[in-house]
């Protein structure tokens, strides 16, 4: 099982450079690059716009020479094949150097750190609500099963799977937020915030939360409560349950004791892949909320063409998936004994 | 039917008293007495009645083999026993159980809990489902033990559930403990199965098909095993099968079931020897024997048994004996008593309005 994974673990730098390489390829095929949308941005909102997106654009970008903008050109590296750009791009990520924001003109490492408090913090809550939600809930509708308690959670859990977020968050913020004033229409904190003490910076974020996590979270029960719900079902009905019973278990104590952990299997499957949650996020409800969130920063980076923002995100989102896989991995196998890997057969 | 307690068979009227349980001095108390039960399944086409007036008893320390092919309801019967029925589809819609005198259709849950495992277990067909998967064996058998006997110490459950797997003759029992059933063979495991019914001792278990998923020698070998557990214990056993050739290895009387209901009811060398009920002649006609010549062609029941559905209102096997008349399809048949050897004790009862006549072929 260990020479599994760490084969495993090998295996993330070739489909790490398959996939960075893809992406890096793109980003130079498509028509307009950064440079041209400086230069596009400059010449459009004249140049104090200018100046404040990029120090280089800055003097006069409207009349910038040939020779001007090739020397920018090769000073982001644009002058080289893309298989040279690559490796240099490369090179550089393997010395944890992810390049410089052409729009902030900072280093990538620097703009994308800034979003992880607020990612982590809205990626673990609604982690921590979907399954501390989920898995109660679906236990309580497998074994309700099919009465009015299930029916109606079911109804619930599916409206809210139906509707998108965005218009989910759209309407909290109109209703609480606009007409009725209950909470901050947007932001992560407010402004006072630094002022605020511990108690109160808590309260504060936790204020700022509410409509963005419903948000979040209104379309996120269905998939684990209803796979936890039919899993838990399955093995119920399953002769090992009634194995038990007839060893003079009481049923509940059977649905713990026994039906529990083998119902958890196909939940642990996707479990390790939550670690993603940490660069993912809705921009749309980050845009609506105002949150400067990672599906924000993107978005935004990509409409930007701000490519080394691009890339970076790339490189972090794309390990922690591949990490994420093989942590799902090793959650099956801890659930499931007979799950073993590496020796390519697992016994059932 | 329900008024077998008046036959004259000695057991029987010893055990007419039920608060003697097992403590009188008769020959064989009566154990566990199935006095017209009916179950019923809730389906889509409406109330099915899968078991239909079944009748039977179990003295201490005998073995009763229930036969009859898939769907015949002995499988339901013995989950009815157990109060294992499915809900809320299947549930006990007449007749009682009395096991020691004490009716466990009319039983509180708490009291089934405490009867389950203890005074009767029950061993089951696939032996690859019945234990759960993530949990190791040892476990799984101190439970059977522990749920019993609670306070029981960590280490006196271990040390019975090393007992338990050597009784049932499983090699290497301390390594087996730390295992998981996937790492068990299916004989290995309907051993580990069988050890935890055992776990308490019980008065009655209940085996249903328990060799079926087995192959042959294996069934052999499990056969055996519970041959001598019986000797050794003293438990009585309900062995449900539908191979003939098992019941008249293992059991000393045998009933015979057909779409729900009982078609006759005898000792095993009676049954063996004498079948009165079309269906039981049929059924036996239709093992191949080893004096045969190769290759004959084995004879079989023509026909179907009747959907559950519509069942017919007379014989419900009527539509497949060759001997049926025109009562057999207007009446149903009621166990009867038919005369027995001299010097014999067990009682011989077919359900069959023609049994005279079938004899007579």
């Amino acid at each position: 099982m260990t020479s599994y994974f760490i084969r495993r673990f090998l295996l993330i730098v070739p489909t790490f450079i398959g996939v960075t390489i893809l992406v890096f390829a793109v980003t130079r095929l498509v028509p307009g690059g950064p440079i041209e949308r400086m230069l596009q941005e400059a010449a459009m909102a004249g140049s104090d716009v200018a100046a404040s997106t990029s120090g280089f654009a800055g003097h006069g970008a409207s009349s910038l020479s040939d020779a001007q903008i090739d020397q920018l050109k090769a000073y982001y590296g644009f002058d080289k094949p893309v298989i040279v750009g690559y490796a240099e791009w490369l090179g550089k990520v393997v010395r944890l150097d992810l390049g410089t924001s052409t729009r902030y003109s900072e280093p990538v490492w620097d703009t994308i750190k800034d979003r992880f408090p607020i990612s982590i913090f809205y990626g673990i809550t609604t982690l921590i609500l979907t399954y501390s939600v989920c898995i109660p809930l679906g236990i309580v509708k497998a074994i309700r099963h099919k009465t009015t308690f299930d029916n109606l959670t079911s109804a619930v859990v599916f409206f809210g799977y139906a509707i998108p977020g965005y218009v989910v968050a759209i309407a909290l913020l109109t209703v609480f937020a606009g007409n009725l004033g209950w909470f901050p229409l947007s932001g992560f904190v407010s402004d006072d915030f630094d002022d605020l003490g511990t108690l109160g910076k808590a309260a504060d974020v936790a204020y700022h939360a509410v409509l963005p996590l419903i948000a979040y979270l209104a379309g996120s029960f269905a998939v684990t409560t209803m796979l936890m719900k039919n899993s838990l079902m399955d093995n119920l009905a399953a002769e090992y349950v009634r194995t038990a019973i007839a060893k003079g278990m009481a049923f509940r104590r059977a649905v713990f004791a026994h039906a529990f952990r083998n119902s958890l299997v196909p939940i642990a499957t996707s479990f390790g892949n939550n670690i993603t949650l940490i660069v993912t996020g809705s921009f749309l409800i980050e845009q609506i909320f105002n949150i400067d969130g990672f599906g924000l920063l993107g978005w935004e980076s990509l409409v930007e063409r701000d490519y080394p923002v691009v890339m970076g995100i790339l490189v972090i989102s794309s390990i922690l998936f591949m990490v994420g896989n093989i942590l799902s991995d090793i959650c099956v196998a801890f659930v499931d004994p007979r799950v073993k890997f590496g020796s390519g057969e697992s016994s059932q | 039917m329900g008024e077998c307690a008046g036959n004259p068979h000695p057991a029987a009227v010893a055990a007419g008293e039920p608060e003697h349980g097992g403590q009188q001095g008769a020959p064989a108390a009566r154990l566990l007495s199935v006095e017209n039960l009916s179950t019923a399944f809730d389906t889509e086409d409406g109330p099915v009645t899968v078991v239909d007036q079944v009748s039977f008893e179990i003295d201490a320390g005998e073995t009763l083999g229930l036969v009859g092919e898939s769907g015949c309801g002995k499988s339901v019967t013995a989950l009815s026993i157990m109060g294992l029925l499915p809900r809320p589809a299947g549930s006990i819609v007449g007749g009682r159980i009395l096991f020691r005198g004490e009716d466990l259709g009319a039983a509180e849950a708490l009291r089934l809990q405490q009867v389950r495992g203890n005074r009767i277990a029950m061993i089951f067909q696939e032996p690859m489902t019945a234990l759960n998967p993530v949990q190791r064996i040892g476990r799984q058998l101190a439970e059977a033990y522990t749920l019993h006997a609670p306070g029981t110490g960590r280490n006196e459950a271990k040390g019975r559930a090393l007992e338990l797997l050597d009784q049932v003759g499983i090699p290497a029992a301390e390594r087996r403990l730390t295992e998981y059933p996937h790492q068990l063979s299916g004989g290995m495991r309907q051993r580990v199965m069988i050890a935890m019914a055992l776990a308490s001792r019980p008065d009655l278990l209940i085996a249903d098909e328990p060799t079926t998923a087995l192959d042959v020698t294996i069934q052999a070998q499990i056969l055996e095993l519970l041959r001598d557990l019986q000797r050794e214990t003293g438990m009585a056993i309900l062995f449900i099968t539908h191979d003939l050739g098992v019941i008249a290895e293992l059991c000393s009387r045998v009933v015979v079931m057909y779409a729900g209901r009982i078609a006759e009811q005898a000792s095993a060398p009676a049954l063996f020897a004498n079948p009165r009920h079309p269906y039981t002649r049929g059924l036996l006609r239709s093992v191949p024997r080893l004096e045969d010549d190769p290759k004959t062609v084995l004879s079989t029941i023509p026909g179907t048994v009747p959907d559950i559905h519509e069942l017919p209102t007379g014989c419900r096997f009527a539509n497949r004996c060759p001997h049926a008349e025109g009562v057999c399809r207007n009446r149903a048949p009621g166990l009867e008593d038919t005369p027995v050897p001299e010097g014999q004790t067990s009682t011989h009862r077919v359900a069959c309005h023609r049994w005279r006549a079938v004899e007579a072929v």
